[in-house]
Formats: structure tokens, C-alpha cells, sequence
């Protein structure tokens, strides 16, 4: 017993020496622009350690000025590419003007200035500034005129900061840009648009199509306004596998459907829009929604999300009305196929989403 | 009992991912005199080694002094800053500073999260685990710092945390150092509280502590559960700085944002070489 008792400084002193040198627990980064008009000067820092991670450089190295300075062509770039500041949904281009060492906190900072293109713009922040770690923060500053307008921190869950301030921010800038995220998240997200094409294969009149696409819009603009405004908020590890499931159900319904059977379309574009809706909520949310016009910004990304689905049923639609007219056999294979690709897809999406839990 | 207590903690610790634990206020000095500048910085980091966690105002949902009278710091600072506050001490006597945090969030693979659990001593959230999913947790921090003694009735009356340590006794003086954990006011039973010790940089200056940053990590050398009143006592006789700390998790109250909520409480403080083996 008294052998371990001696043993044990050693066994201590070992395993510390087994811990990193440069540890990074606390990942983070700053970011702080000074608009002044039209112009902007900002400062970009980040730690060593996230730098050299991007450039493959040397972590502890980039603490030497000489280094640094011999180095710059290979850290400027990776502050450029991500440093993602948009004037009017534009990427700001940026011009560096110096590198420094900020010798007792482990950071390089960059300085840089710009330009928008009118004074007074609204300006979006996105980060953080490496979002591929899940615990990096970026502490945003911004200065309007001298004075300190905007203290925020970008994180995982807040991936964008509106600069310009809340007050300043006009109901068509906010109709705008949440009708652009609304579209954006249609078409950006394969999910939603094979859903909407799957309620259309079997055809119908414009009647039937309408009341198909009425069922859907009302059920998901439901649990959408819902979910935003804090009523109802199932987790995503529920939504999103239920999402896959309902494309998975549209398909294998149109596989089963027969011309004497019961056109129930409407009734699942119904149930399962509920589901879609706590799915664009969750969209929504990550997007940051302005504190003073959430009713606004609600409204106008459900109306773009409308607006990605009906130029989806605009394209498809008359397409399909177009083969049927053809051939009414090509029409069946046309959704046939269509169907089996959609059972594939959702059923890919659903266990993907099932082993990613 | 204690070095073996502390080397398999600290070997455990080690094993574990490289991800900031502990989270606690630093003071530049645990013994200043009336009318110096005592500054804070937050640390967040394992075995009472840890990097600076800097200033963040929209993180921030309370952060007071308890001195001759109370006083609000939320706004001292600016965003970003390493330095969460500088005050100058009014009196001799003891000086509380009780910060919380709103929530962030992390998921950890299910391993890793239950490892976590396991370490943490998280028995309640381990056994309820049963899908096996991925450790979706937003969690809160709600650490407090004592600087200085005397007027003990500063740092043993709560200063309203969500989770908080609540000292029964002037923890400067008292080697064996009773304390009763509050969950949102409530004494909390059942929850692991633990103990690490550091050598302080010297006796002068204040009683400055070394820089968390440049020490080594180390095991805690104390643990107790608290009783059915929330109470648990900790012996705390050696000379040095310290960190209790205690983590409370449940269900969610928002379950888009995470599965467990957590909220990590602990109290700072430091004992003179002096007054190492005075008791109670």
C-alpha cells in the first residue's frame, strides 16, 4: 500500500503530461465593425489553434510575428472565406489591411475595411466563424456612428445577427428577406419538393390539385405559427424522421391507389402538413427571428414557402396533364416510377435520420 | 484515500473528451484590502485548470456583488471581454459575486454523453436514458466567488441562482465547510458535490490565484452527496484555492432546443496557510 502511495505523484505527474500542450477547450473568435456611413473598418480574431486547423500551419508558430508575416498568404485567405457579412444579401468584399498577434490570448486578428453600397443598409452577420465545431462562439461588436449599437454572440443556435438595429428595420426589408428564407428552404430542401410532387402524380382536375395543396398549406402554416410562437415545440429527432416517413407513405399510397378507390390526398396532405410545419419552424427558428416583427417575418416565410410550392405544382402539374393527355398508360408509368423513386428517397432520408439519433 | 480518490477521477477525467467542465469566477485576489480594484474572469476547463471563457452581455441573466450593499455588474464589461468585471472593495469584509448564464447548447454522441453522465455522477439522467440517441443538452452556469472574510452572513444567505451552493458557514475559515444546494430555491438532495484544492500564487498580493490557464489539472479531493435537506459537509482544511461545484440535470422544458437541461453551480473561495487547521 505504501508502494502505491508513492506510486501515485508518478502515476499523477504522467498523466498530465499525457495533456495537450495547446489545449482549446473554449473555442471562440471576435468579430467588431465600425460603420461610419457608407464605410466600414473591421477586425476579425481568431485563436491560433482554429487557424491552424484551416491552413495547416503550425498552431504555436502563428504566436511569431516572423512566422505570421512569412505565413500571411495562408492566413488571410481562411479569415476572408469566413467572414460572411452581407450588405443587401451580397457578400461584403473585403480588404485586408494588417495582420497582429495578440500575444496573451492565443489570437490572430486581422483588420480590414469595406464598403456598402449605401449608407444605412441593413447588414446580416453569419457565423459563427467556424461552425463546424459545435461549441465555437463568435462575440459580435458593432459600432454605428462611433457609438455601440450591437453586442451579440453567434453560436450553433444563433447562426445570424441583423445589424442596423430592430427599430430601423422597415416591414418590407423584413417581408423581403423572410419571403427570400421561405422559397430558399422549398428548394433547398428535397424533402419538402418530393412530398408536393408525390401528391401530384396521381393527377386530377385543378379542382382536386388545389384542394390537395389548400390541405397542405393550411395544416403546415398551422403548426408553423405554433411552433414560432412558443404553443407546441416537438423535437426535431421526432419531426424529421416523421417528415421521411410521411414521403415514404405518399408513395407507397399512389403505388396502392386504384382508379375505384377513394382519392384521400387531401386528407394526408392535411395530417402529414402538420408534420412539415413543426419541420419550417424549426428553419425559421435558426434563421433568428426579429424580436419586434416576429408576426411579420412569420407571415412572409410562410408566403414564400407558399410560393416555392406553388411553382413546383406549376411546373409539375401541367407536365403531368400534358403526358396524360398523351397516353394515359405513359401517365401510369410516369407515376409508377415516380412513386417507387419516392418510396426510395424517403425511406434513405428516414433511416438516415433514424441513425443519426 | 484522498490521492486515490483524486487519481482515478483525474485519470477518468483525462480519458474523457476535451471539452470545458467545470465553470467558475476567478478573482485577481481572494484577499484584497478596503479600496482596491479586484477584477473577474470566468474559466471554464477540468480540474481546476481551465481557459478564460470571455465576457458575453446577451449570455448573461444576472451577475451581482454582495458587499457592504449589492450591486449590479451586467454592463461593466463589454462583449468579448476576458475581464468580466472590476469593482474596488468598499470594506475589509467578505465580498460575493453570484453570476448566471442563459443557456447554450451542445449534443455529444450517445457514448460520449452517457460517459459524461456517468462521470458527472448524473445517475438520475443516466438511468432515464433508454432510446440511446445523441446527448442533446442545453445547460445554464450559475458559479459565485467569495473574496475576502468575515460578515459571513454575506455569502450563507442565497443569492437567488437557479442552482446554487449556499456555504452554511464562512468557507475562508472553515476547514470543515458545510453547504446546502438550491435548486430554484428549493434544497436539492441527492447531487454530487465535489471539491478541488490549488496552492494560491503567494500570500502577497492580494492572495492572487495562479493563472488557471498555465496550472495543471487535478483530481477533486473531496465528494459527498447531499442529504434528504440538500446538505452535505466537505472538508476543506487545506490552505489554497478552491472550487466546490455541483451539476443538476432534468427533462427538458423545451425539447426542440435540447432533450436535459443542466445547470452547473459552484462557489469559489480561498483559505489562508494561517488559518489551515482553526476550526469551525
Amino acid at each position: 500500500m505504501r508502494r502505491i502511495g508513492r506510486a501515485l505523484p508518478a502515476l499523477i505527474a504522467l498523466a498530465l503530461g499525457a495533456t495537450p500542450a495547446v489545449a482549446h477547450d473554449v473555442p471562440y473568435s471576435y468579430l467588431d465593425l465600425r460603420l461610419s456611413g457608407a464605410a466600414v473598418e473591421g477586425r476579425v480574431a481568431a485563436h491560433v489553434v482554429d487557424l491552424a486547423h484551416e491552413s495547416g500551419l503550425v498552431a504555436d508558430s502563428l504566436r511569431h510575428p516572423a512566422y505570421l508575416s512569412r505565413e500571411r498568404a495562408r492566413v488571410v485567405p481562411v479569415f476572408l472565406e469566413r467572414l460572411d457579412v452581407r450588405d443587401r444579401g451580397k457578400r461584403l468584399t473585403v480588404e485586408p489591411t494588417r495582420l497582429d498577434i495578440v500575444l496573451d490570448r492565443g489570437l490572430v486578428a486581422m483588420t480590414f475595411t469595406s464598403r456598402l453600397e449605401q449608407a444605412g443598409d441593413r447588414l446580416e452577420v453569419r457565423g459563427p466563424l467556424f461552425p463546424y465545431d459545435p461549441q465555437h462562439e463568435t462575440y459580435l461588436n458593432v459600432f454605428d456612428g462611433g457609438k455601440l449599437r450591437v453586442q451579440d454572440l453567434l453560436t450553433r443556435d444563433h447562426r445570424m445577427a441583423a445589424i442596423g438595429g430592430e427599430a430601423r428595420l422597415s416591414v418590407a426589408s423584413v417581408v423581403r428577406e423572410f419571403l427570400i428564407q421561405g422559397v430558399r428552404h422549398i428548394f433547398l430542401g428535397p424533402d419538402h419538393i418530393l412530398f408536393v410532387i408525390g401528391l401530384l402524380l396521381l393527377g386530377g382536375s385543378l379542382g382536386r390539385l388545389l384542394k390537395i395543396i389548400t390541405a397542405f398549406t393550411a395544416a403546415h402554416s398551422l403548426t408553423l405559427a405554433a411552433a414560432t410562437l412558443g404553443f407546441v415545440q416537438p423535437s426535431p429527432r421526432l419531426i424529421e424522421p416523421l417528415i421521411a416517413l410521411s414521403i415514404v407513405f405518399i408513395g407507397v399510397e399512389n403505388l396502392r391507389h386504384r382508379s375505384e378507390s377513394p382519392d384521400r390526398r387531401a386528407l394526408l396532405a392535411f395530417c402529414f402538413g402538420l408534420v412539415h410545419g413543426f419541420g419550417f419552424a424549426s428553419v425559421l427558428r435558426e434563421t433568428g427571428l426579429p424580436a419586434n416583427a416576429i408576426g411579420w417575418s412569420l407571415f412572409s416565410f410562410n408566403l414564400g414557402v407558399e410560393l416555392g410550392q406553388a411553382s413546383i405544382v406549376l411546373a409539375v402539374a401541367p407536365l403531368l396533364a400534358w403526358v396524360r393527355s398523351g397516353s394515359e398508360r405513359a401517365a401510369w408509368r410516369v407515376a409508377f416510377a415516380g412513386s417507387w423513386l419516392i418510396v426510395g428517397a424517403g425511406g434513405y432520408w428516414f433511416a438516415e435520420r433514424l441513425l443519426a439519433r | 484515500m484522498n490521492r486515490l480518490l483524486a487519481t482515478a477521477t483525474l485519470l477518468a477525467v483525462l480519458a474523457t473528451p476535451a471539452r470545458a467542465h467545470e465553470f467558475w469566477l476567478s478573482p485577481s485576489g481572494y484577499r484584497p484590502a478596503a479600496g482596491d480594484v479586484v477584477s473577474v474572469s470566468m474559466f471554464a476547463g477540468t480540474g481546476f485548470r481551465g481557459e478564460v471563457k470571455p465576457y458575453a452581455v446577451p449570455r448573461t441573466v444576472r451577475f451581482v456583488l454582495r458587499g457592504a450593499r449589492v450591486s449590479d455588474l451586467r454592463g461593466l464589461a463589454a462583449n468579448g471581454d476576458p475581464v468580466a468585471a472590476r469593482f474596488r472593495v468598499a470594506d475589509g469584509s467578505g465580498q460575493l459575486l453570484a453570476y448566471e448564464s442563459n443557456f447554450a447548447s451542445i449534443e455529444l454522441p450517445a457514448p460520449e454523453f452517457d460517459r459524461y453522465l456517468k462521470l458527472e455522477g448524473l445517475d438520475g439522467p443516466l438511468a432515464a436514458r433508454k432510446d440511446g440517441g445523441p446527448g442533446r443538452e442545453r445547460y445554464a452556469r450559475c458559479p459565485k466567488a467569495w473574496i475576502g472574510a468575515g460578515h459571513a452572513e454575506r455569502v450563507t444567505q442565497p443569492a437567488g441562482l437557479t442552482l446554487e451552493i449556499v456555504p452554511l458557514a464562512d468557507p475562508s475559515t472553515s476547514s470543515r465547510l458545510p453547504v446546502r444546494v438550491l435548486l430554484r430555491g428549493q434544497p436539492l438532495g441527492g447531487v454530487l458535490v465535489r471539491a478541488w484544492n490549488r496552492p494560491l500564487a503567494g500570500a502577497g498580493a492580494g492572495a492572487a490565484p495562479v493563472d488557471p490557464a498555465a496550472r495543471d489539472s487535478v483530481g477533486p479531493v473531496a465528494e459527498k452527496r447531499t442529504n434528504a435537506r440538500g446538505e452535505a459537509a466537505l472538508d476543506v482544511g487545506r490552505a489554497g484555492e478552491w472550487l466546490v461545484s455541483a451539476i443538476y440535470m432534468e427533462p427538458s422544458a423545451d425539447t426542440q432546443a435540447a432533450d436535459w437541461q443542466s445547470f452547473w453551480a459552484s462557489v469559489t473561495f480561498a483559505r489562508d496557510a494561517r488559518r489551515e487547521n482553526r476550526a469551525p
